[in-house]
């Protein structure tokens, strides 16, 4: 009976060509423009790790009094979104999470292994070893550091696929030197490529951009005092030189634990406010303890990571959608209507209601499926000229895999569908007897 | 005209005319709110920054490793720089306009004052950085050579003068008379303003967070000496292009072993900073040009069919004496009232979509000016789409009232 | 009051042109009441459309109260037929989204009466037929002889120089068809000017003379008996 159905919704298809037309036209557009702009938007708002999103966790300390926290530019749920250099090594010693990582960007020049090259620059991220199983980050050969290089300051670095086909051409790379701002780092592990997207450890340079090229023990770069690469905020003037600067309670360290259950997370989260309540007492802090305790959704929530001008686009996108649906039902009144006498006819020939009705639901459907198609060839075309417009970062985003392919069609015939529900309705409920007389 | 009786047809039709009715008023509020926030955007891409914008490239210099004579490089990288030909003078700072990332701080007017009065970029600038910038003195004075000291990273300290734009000067001070007054960063000193610029953007100016104070900048007598700084270079008319290539040759003449970034003109960084609005206006223009093409194709086609079905009743009132052009403005009538009705129920939606985007999204108001926009807009298009329906409906003969049985 | 003189309408197609109305002459008198028949595809209804100013003639004359309608552009003609015509139809063509007062008032809005006119016109009409308790009422409640009762109401309401009715008992039954004739019977005798086309000879035999149209052609009988003479009479 479908393949009937079927057979009749193509004929009818083709004797009234330019309703057709129109129809899966302004479909296959309201589909194009609408999934062309939510591609980027789902790629932005998306889970970067799922299987551990729910136990990664950003520790907050309010380490300012209220009136300078009113005026910080970067608070994330209400309290400052970094730490300092202080707390951040008191969460370190605590050692109250499963595995847990301070951790600050840095860049460095590199010295080129092809003899006449230009130096060139590379970003870096001071970590503890923790900090790659914790974000499950892939070794293509070699590992991270031991916990005694970090504590013994060593000079190691892990360096990206990038790096390393860079500079040694495709060649091993663990074990052979490095020489970053003219020092030399033995090289232990090379990573794959891993791009998280959003990069969501550190969203103060761009949430989308690539991540470091090399990674060095955070102790190592605290020694050498490498400059960090990114947010700094001070409530007051710190105290001079670098001494000064760790010590102060400028902000500008990032903080990872991570904390496999509930009860893990709550028994943290107690001890941030002990430890709060307890620099109250020591005269540090003069306010009552304010903590947080975000896990990945809901940092990236909380720093705001998908850009308002993403949303707004999609809303409209979506909203045109919407209103080529509901052209979409006035279109197929009429073509419909305009068969009520074929319609008649049939239930005078012994069609029920319910017939009438799945006759025309199929034939909703394949106008659905059909402007799927072209609403999936224009979402191709829409995301090419995306990546065009868009920031480098976000243009990485436009790309269509094939499950929001998938997506793109399901949602033409699901919406096709929902839309022809009245019309076709109207439909099923022609008098089989007053249109035969009209013959 | 014959209103009443439209209205009392169409009630008893109303799937049709609520399917275009509905499409007006989404139309109306999603072009209404689109255009109101193209504008905004557009609005602040076009603002000067402020300096010498056609005739200044930028540069990131950075040597490897750590040098000990720093000073001593930037001064001859400068000096160098100065030499060229083409080139009108050269300074180095911190950051500069339209960067992206920059410093920031927040003024008091007294020592004690707890409250900021106003937040600012500080800019590092020397004695050339008035004349590398192309910015332009109000009043007061620019730095002296040996008012310039030295300010390493992590060094600290309050300036003794400063530079502000006249933005900052007004909020600082209520009629903008800032001239020889103090300032504290913080509490500990003042701050006197020897000089004040026309308008110079801040490093933020593009982003929402830096939207308040997008033209607040104090500019401060220090010579950054850090090995991570940036080249400002301005350069004659109409030789940006050659002099930024000589300059970069220059520099990896002087001293290979350096890092030189992104070296582009300022429009590039300009171009680079403002992506963002850019792609969101063409998202949205497009949109909005795809929803009115639609929304004009919806009424043509449903009124053709509506035509089509009333074939005899257009027959008979031309037979009971209508003339083509009573047709005619039976159609353009009846669209005018369902195209009014959506078009207030569009102002009512757009209205408190702008109310929804200004909440949760930072966007700004609409002005009503966009609302009576959009609904001209869309009630034009209507009245034009039903015109091609509304002329094939009087064209029917009045015989059809006869001849169709 | 209507009078086609040498009258005739052709249709031209690629390959063929045929006469629909061939040198047709007709005078109808005011306060007549003329019936016009023939077989099915003799110009009957041709003839009316012509009459009706519906359509337009390839040559001859036509005089409508008094007025040569030929060379008259598409809204004199309207304005025309708005005025002096009052068209009753055989399939009524009420406009069903309309209700009776409504569909009365349609040729009424076209003059451009003031709204107390229209409304003492329509009231009237509607007393006329008959029918003054459905005014509030649409085309789908009533019965058919009802509704042509409506439609003749339509007609009189701009009180015409001339009704043209189409087989205005066509859809209706014998009762209502009898009900319809004597309306129309009663406004003769009230002095209407009325030319009815039928095909069916015992309504003709109600009217006060005959017209007998073949292929194109007017054979006109007077009174009785009836005979059909072959020949062209012109009266």
């Amino acid at each position: 009976m479908f393949k009937y159905y079927l057979g009749l919704a193509l004929l009818s298809l083709k004797r009234n060509i330019v309703l057709t037309t129109l129809m899966i036209a302004a479909i296959g557009v309201g589909i194009g423009a609408s999934m062309t702009v939510f591609t980027v938007l789902r790629a932005m708002s998306s889970d970067p790790i799922p299987e551990k999103s729910s136990e990664l966790f950003v520790p907050q300390i309010d380490n300012w009094t209220p009136e300078d926290l009113n005026e910080s530019p970067s608070l994330a749920g209400g309290l400052l979104d970094q730490l300092s250099y202080r707390d951040a090594m008191a969460l370190m010693r605590a050692h109250r999470g499963v595995r847990q990582t301070a951790m600050y960007g840095v860049s460095f020049t590199v010295m080129p292994t092809i003899p006449g090259a230009r130096p060139f620059t590379a970003t870096g991220r001071a970590v503890y070893a923790d900090f790659f199983p914790m974000f499950d980050v892939p070794f293509r050969s070699g590992s991270a550091w031991t916990a005694a290089a970090d504590a013994g300051r060593a000079n190691v670095v892990v360096v990206s696929a990038k790096l390393a086909d860079k500079l040694f051409a495709g060649g091993r790379a663990v074990g052979r030197t490095i020489d970053l701002d003219r020092r030399e780092y033995r090289i232990v592990g090379v990573l794959k490529p891993w791009d998280p997207q959003p990069r969501f450890y550190d969203v103060s340079d761009g949430s989308f951009s690539e991540p470091e090229d090399i990674f060095l023990p955070f102790s190592t770069a605290i020694d050498r005092q490498m400059a960090f690469y990114g947010d700094n905020n001070c409530d007051a003037e710190p105290a001079p030189g670098w001494m000064g600067h760790l010590n102060s309670e400028c902000v500008w360290t990032q903080f990872w634990v991570e904390l496999p259950t509930a009860a893990t997370a709550r028994s943290y989260r107690r001890y941030l406010y002990n430890y709060a309540a307890e620099q109250r007492s020591t005269g540090r802090f003069h306010w009552a303890p304010k903590v947080g305790l975000q896990n990945v959704r809901q940092w990236l929530v909380s720093e705001r990571v998908v850009p308002d001008e993403m949303r707004v686009s999609t809303l409209v996108a979506f909203g045109f959608l919407l209103v080529c649906l509901v052209n979409s039902i006035g279109l197929m009144l009429a073509k419909f209507s305009s068969r009520a006498g074929e319609l008649g006819v049939r239930r005078a020939l012994g069609a029920s209601k319910t017939d009438i009705f799945t006759q025309c639901l199929v034939e909703t459907a394949v106008i659905g499926a059909l402007g799927g198609i072209v609403g999936l060839g224009l979402t191709v075309v829409g995301l090419g000229v995306e990546r065009t417009i868009l920031s480098e970062d976000a243009a990485r985003l436009a790309h269509l895999n094939s499950g929001m392919a998938f997506m793109t069609f399901g949602l033409a015939v699901f919406a096709t569908v929902c839309s022809g529900l009245y019309p076709t309705w109207r439909a099923s409920r022609v008098q089989p007897a007053w249109q035969l007389k009209a013959q | 005209m014959e209103i009443l009786p439209i209205l009392s047809a169409l009630r008893r039709n109303k799937a049709g005319a609520l399917l275009i009715g509905v499409q007006i008023a989404l139309t109306l509020a999603i072009v209404c709110n689109s255009l109101s926030v193209v504008e905004q955007r557009v609005e602040r891409m076009r603002r000067p920054s402020g300096i010498d914008e056609t005739n200044i490239f930028t540069l990131d210099n950075r040597w490897v490793g750590q040098p000990a004579d720093l000073k001593a490089r930037i001064d001859g990288d400068l000096a160098a720089l100065r030499a060229l030909p083409g080139v009108v003078d050269a300074s180095s700072t911190n950051s500069f306009p339209l960067r992206g990332g920059g410093w920031s701080n927040v003024l008091m007017l007294t020592a004690e004052q707890k409250q900021p009065t106003a937040h600012t970029a500080i800019y590092f600038g020397d004695a050339h950085t008035l004349a590398a910038w192309g910015m332009r003195l109000v009043s007061g004075r620019w730095f002296t050579a040996d008012e310039i000291k030295e300010f390493k990273v992590n060094d600290i300290g309050v300036p003794a003068i400063a530079v502000i734009t006249r933005a900052l000067a007004r909020s600082m001070f209520a009629n903008g008379d800032a001239l020889g007054k103090n300032i504290y960063m913080n509490p500990a000193g003042p701050t006197r303003i020897v000089g004040i610029v026309d308008r110079v953007q801040t490093p933020f100016a593009a982003s929402s967070w830096g939207e308040s104070f997008i033209e607040n900048s104090m500019f401060v007598p220090y010579e950054y000496v850090n090995n991570g700084l940036v080249y400002v270079v301005r350069t004659r008319p109409g030789q940006l292009v050659a002099v930024m290539r000589a300059a970069e040759n220059k520099l990896f003449a002087i001293d290979s072993e350096r890092v030189v970034g992104k070296l582009q003109p300022f429009a590039a960084t300009r171009a680079h900073v403002y992506r963002a609005y850019r792609a969101l206006s063409l998202i949205l223009g497009t949109v909005c040009g795809l929803l009115l093409t639609v929304t004009a194709f919806g009424i043509v086609g449903l009124t053709t069919y509506w035509v089509t079905q009333r074939r005899r009743q257009i027959g008979v009132r031309r037979a009971l004496g209508a003339r083509r052009v009573d047709i005619l403005r039976y159609f353009q009538t009846e669209n005018l009232l369902i195209a009014g009705a959506g078009a207030l129920l569009g102002i009512g939606l757009g209205l408190a979509l702008n109310l929804w985007l200004a909440t949760s999204l930072e966007m700004a108001r609409m002005s009503l000016g966009y609302v009576t926009a959009g609904a001209t807009i869309v009630l034009v298009l209507s009245q034009a789409a039903v015109l091609l329906p509304a002329l094939r409906a009087a064209a029917i003969p009045p015989a059809i009232a006869i001849r169709s049985a | 009051m209507l009078k086609m003189t040498r009258l005739s309408k052709i249709y031209r197609t690629e390959v063929v042109e045929t006469y629909a109305l061939r040198d047709f002459s007709i005078h109808v008198r005011e306060g007549e009441f003329v019936a016009v028949t023939g077989p099915s595809g003799s110009g009957k209804t041709t003839f009316l459309t012509i009459a009706g100013l519906l359509e337009e003639f390839s040559a001859g004359r036509y005089d409508l109260d008094g007025v040569d309608v030929r060379g008259l552009d598409d809204n004199r003609r309207s304005r025309l037929r708005n005025e002096k015509i009052g068209f009753i139809f055989q399939a009524f063509n009420l406009i069903p989204d309309l209700n009776v007062a409504d569909n009365i008032e349609i040729p009424l809005r076209y003059r451009g009466l003031a709204r107390a006119e229209r409304r003492r016109r329509i009231d009237e009409a509607l007393e006329r037929v008959g029918l003054s308790a459905r005014a509030r009422h649409y085309p789908a409640e009533l019965s058919g002889g009802q509704q042509q009762r409506v439609a003749i109401a339509r007609a009189l309401a701009g009180s015409p120089r001339l009704l043209l009715a189409d087989e205005p008992t066509g859809n209706l039954d014998t009762q209502m068809a009898r009900g319809v004739m004597q309306l129309l019977e009663e406004l003769h005798s009230d002095g209407a000017t009325i030319v009815m086309v039928t095909h069916d000879p015992e309504l003709a035999i109600r009217a006060q003379r005959e017209v007998h149209i073949v292929d194109g052609q007017v054979v006109d009988l007077v009174a009785q008996p009836r005979l059909v003479v072959p020949a062209q009479l012109q009266v």
